[in-house]
């Protein structure tokens, strides 16, 4: 690459590095908190607090959490069934959606983007849509409120037929046509196969989305049974943050609360899958967001 | 071949009826049906009063004041007036419906003076278009008023409403002028050689297909809760029937102006703007510094480690934040009284949060933008540093002078995207940062916060929150329409429709 020739480089090289280390080790110190925390006894975090490196190494407090999972593991298993089902609707009604839009053939594609363009100017706010939902629809308490609100975004649609107005070139579907191939097959045999990144990508997006969601469990949700995990641990964290408060005032037994540790271990099982994941599949997010702000 | 070459001749030109006498009638037509849309017509006649204000078990004293008659637009007064709530989102719709057809038979004879279509060789067919969307929509108003009659007077067991003759008058008329629009439309659309709804929908059937679950989902999500904002107009409560609460006009609205409007206001829109203005300038700065890292594999471990905190949720972040900055057990608290300081009480002093929320948002999105910016540089082509390395340029000044404007049309639409949400809010970062602890509101609270605890927590003030939704949505959709006019002015490519 470039060779540094210019000596009054140097400072600007010395301070890049700087930055960059800082700003690298920011990003990660909170994650090695948590883990750490989690590793740390719970008596040792009562007396002495949090640090960054973990004392007095146990496993106690995942042993708490998998004693007895019955809570954690419904949560998981509701956060699994919504992320899949999301996902895969969501990927599908995307998918057609945006190959409607990407048909220059189609005399209302301009009138469709729009409508779907219009949702993210304007909107009736959050009571109306509780309300249609909980009230109108009558979807209280049911695990289709948690998974079918957020089946579609105007970005993942834009983003979805830039994908396939960049993977299928016209004189494809042309050809195509005059072959005699409609609408059914162009998309299914010709649009389908070579759309894996972009499925990927508005996959990865939507499935990253359901499994960090813990708003629409807070508002739909009646028992704790179709709870999301990220609320499941939320409503964890929130009784005892509460009960904090309090016992600064009142003298309160904080010791029958989830000890600090089992919070944190619970961080680190919940947000597990993503970390794992993502440095495999942080590439699909780049390009998903490259595209999307350069296009979109 | 004369005519169709003269009728050519007139279509490049300025667009020109085809069937002058049919224009002249639809025009009167679309006229009349304007006219009748005034506030001076009554659609809405009341006939035996006595019996239908006992009915509604309205006093003497209160019923003395009402009128007789209303037109389609200050009906929701008397609505409010007589306090029958179950007649208010009826009338709310027919009012928005009659000023959506108003707005269209307005438009076309502006876009007629104007030539609006002209140019794209659509000839007459916008105009067309408009007033067949206007007429649709006034046959609607028309109808609606008569099954709003018919409506309250099966609820209410007297026959005590009836339609004016102008409701009769436009269910004959915009039929009619419809179907002769649609006729002289015919003739154009085979002079453009366009095609309509009907020859689209055979051809492309299979298309429409794949829009139903599309339709759906935004109907359902986005497009009938729309209509919801009429509760802000009322005095929510879910004793009476979802619809049927107390019409109260502007008084939510009034509350909140006297009450919450201002400081909500304020703060979504500073933080907003520190986000945007710290947001991009960090962005920028590490985007520029990564760009120059040499090694691949650096980069790679740089980036992935500073776009990491994107992934995770926000509650994760919310038991992150309690730790560091909890009173007893915090890091911040157990460092600071390690070096003999007293204890700092974060979750108690809302001056401390307008920092942090900030630090917490650069913490989770620089990564983000980042990505933006380096895809960008990425581009600029190395042409650029060559020569300016041979010109003798330091690295400071090909910064300066090649990356930084370069990247000006990114920071240009990212910005614009910025200005369009700026009513919007991190509701998710506030939210799970600072949760229903009171003490931090006053330099913390947000539209979407406030809103999001009416919704869990105060059902009675739905009405309210829905107001204060109804003014966050109308604020950012006029900051949108005003930054894009502006923006399509100086430069239209980077309008945003």
């Amino acid at each position: 690459m470039k060779k540094i020739k210019d000596r009054s480089a140097i400072p600007f090289h010395i301070i890049k590095s700087v930055l960059l280390i800082l700003l690298s080790v920011l990003c990660v110190l909170p994650f090695i908190v948590i883990i750490s925390g989690s590793l740390t006894s719970n008596m040792t975090i009562l007396k002495e607090g949090f640090s960054l490196f973990p004392r007095n190494t146990t496993l106690e407090a995942y042993r708490t959490i998998f004693r007895s999972p019955e809570g954690i593991i419904q949560a998981y298993r509701m956060n699994f069934y919504y992320t899949f089902m999301g996902t895969a609707f969501g990927l599908l009604v995307i998918t057609l959606t945006a190959y409607v839009i990407s048909r220059k053939d189609f005399k209302y594609r301009n009138h469709v983007a729009f409508l779907i363009y219009f949702t993210t100017i304007f909107g009736g706010g959050m009571i109306p849509w509780f309300l249609m939902y909980a009230n109108v629809l009558g979807l209280r308490g049911s695990t289709l409120a948690i998974w079918f609100p957020a089946l579609m975004s105007p970005f993942l649609v834009i983003l979805m037929r830039t994908f396939i107005t960049g993977s299928v070139p016209d004189a494809v579907v042309e050809s195509a046509t005059l072959d005699g191939a409609g609408h059914w097959i162009i998309f299914w045999r010709i649009v389908l196969p070579v759309l894996g990144p972009g499925l990927a990508t508005v996959g990865l997006f939507q499935a990253l989305g359901y499994w960090n969601d813990w708003y629409r469990s807070s508002m739909f949700s009646t028992s704790s049974e179709t709870w999301s995990l990220q609320f499941y641990l939320y409503d964890m964290v929130n009784s005892t943050m509460a009960m904090r408060q309090m016992a600064q005032n009142v003298s309160i037994n904080t010791a029958d609360l989830p000890t600090q540790s089992v919070k944190l271990a619970m961080a680190v099982v919940a947000t597990g899958p993503v970390l794992l994941f993502y440095p495999f599949v942080q590439r699909y997010f780049v390009s998903g967001i490259t595209i999307g702000a350069v296009k979109g | 071949m004369t005519v169709s070459s003269e009728r050519l001749r007139r279509a490049a030109g300025r667009p020109e009826p085809l069937n002058k006498k049919g224009f002249v009638l639809l025009c009167a037509f679309v006229a009349l049906v304007l006219i009748l849309f005034l506030p001076v017509f009554h659609w809405i006649r009341l006939t035996d009063t006595e019996a239908l204000f006992s009915a509604m078990k309205l006093k003497a004293s209160a019923a003395g004041k009402l009128g007789d008659s209303w037109s389609i637009f200050t009906f929701l007064s008397f609505v409010q007036d007589s306090k029958q709530g179950i007649l208010g989102l009826w009338s709310f719709v027919l009012l928005l419906i009659a000023c959506a057809s108003a707005f269209f038979l307005a438009a076309a004879p502006f876009a007629f003076l104007t030539r609006g279509g002209a140019a794209e060789g659509r000839g007459m067919l916008r105009v067309y278009s408009l007033c067949q969307k206007g007429l649709f929509f006034s046959f609607v108003t028309a109808a609606g008023t008569l099954g709003l009659t018919i409506f309250a007077n099966s609820h209410y067991g007297v026959s005590g409403f009836a339609c004016g003759w102008c409701v009769w008058t436009v269910i004959v008329i915009s039929p009619a002028a419809y179907l002769l629009s649609k006729r002289m439309e015919r003739q154009e659309r085979e002079l453009r050689r366009e095609h309509g709804f009907i020859t689209e929908f055979r051809r492309n059937w299979i298309l429409f297909l794949f829009l139903v679950p599309c339709f759906v989902f935004f109907l359902i999500n986005n497009y009938l809760p729309m209509i919801g904002v009429y509760f802000a107009f009322t005095q929510f409560n879910f004793r009476d029937h979802l619809f049927a609460s107390p019409f109260v006009g502007f008084k939510n609205f009034e509350f909140l102006l006297r009450s919450e409007i201002l400081h909500l206001t304020r703060n979504t829109i500073l933080y907003n703007i520190v986000f945007i203005v710290v947001g991009n300038v960090l962005q920028i700065l590490f985007a520029v510094l990564i760009s120059h890292v040499t090694r691949t594999r650096l980069r790679k471990i740089s980036q992935t480690m500073i776009f990491m905190p994107y992934f995770v949720s926000y509650v994760i972040l919310r038991v992150l934040v309690f730790n560091m900055f909890e009173y007893e057990v915090g890091l911040i608290n157990n460092f600071v009284t390690s070096i003999g300081m007293n204890r700092i009480d974060f979750y108690n002093t809302p001056g401390y949060w307008p920092w942090l929320i900030t630090l917490f948002y650069l913490w989770k999105n620089i990564g983000y933008g980042m990505v933006v910016y380096l895809a960008t540089i990425t581009g600029i082509s190395t042409e650029y540093y060559e020569a300016a390395q041979i010109d003798g340029a330091n690295i400071y000044q090909q910064i300066r002078f090649i990356t930084v404007p370069l990247l000006k049309p990114t920071f240009i639409i990212l910005l614009l995207y910025a200005l369009g949400s700026i009513m919007k809010g991190q509701f998710e970062l506030f939210y799970q940062l600072v949760g229903n602890n009171g003490t931090l509101f006053e330099t913390t609270d947000i539209f979407d916060t406030y809103v999001y605890r009416i919704t869990t927590t105060q059902p009675l003030s739905m009405g309210m929150g829905t107001a204060s939704g109804l003014f966050q949505s109308l604020f950012g959709f006029i900051v949108i329409l005003t930054t894009n006019f502006i923006i399509k002015r100086r430069n239209p490519e980077y309008a945003l429709f």
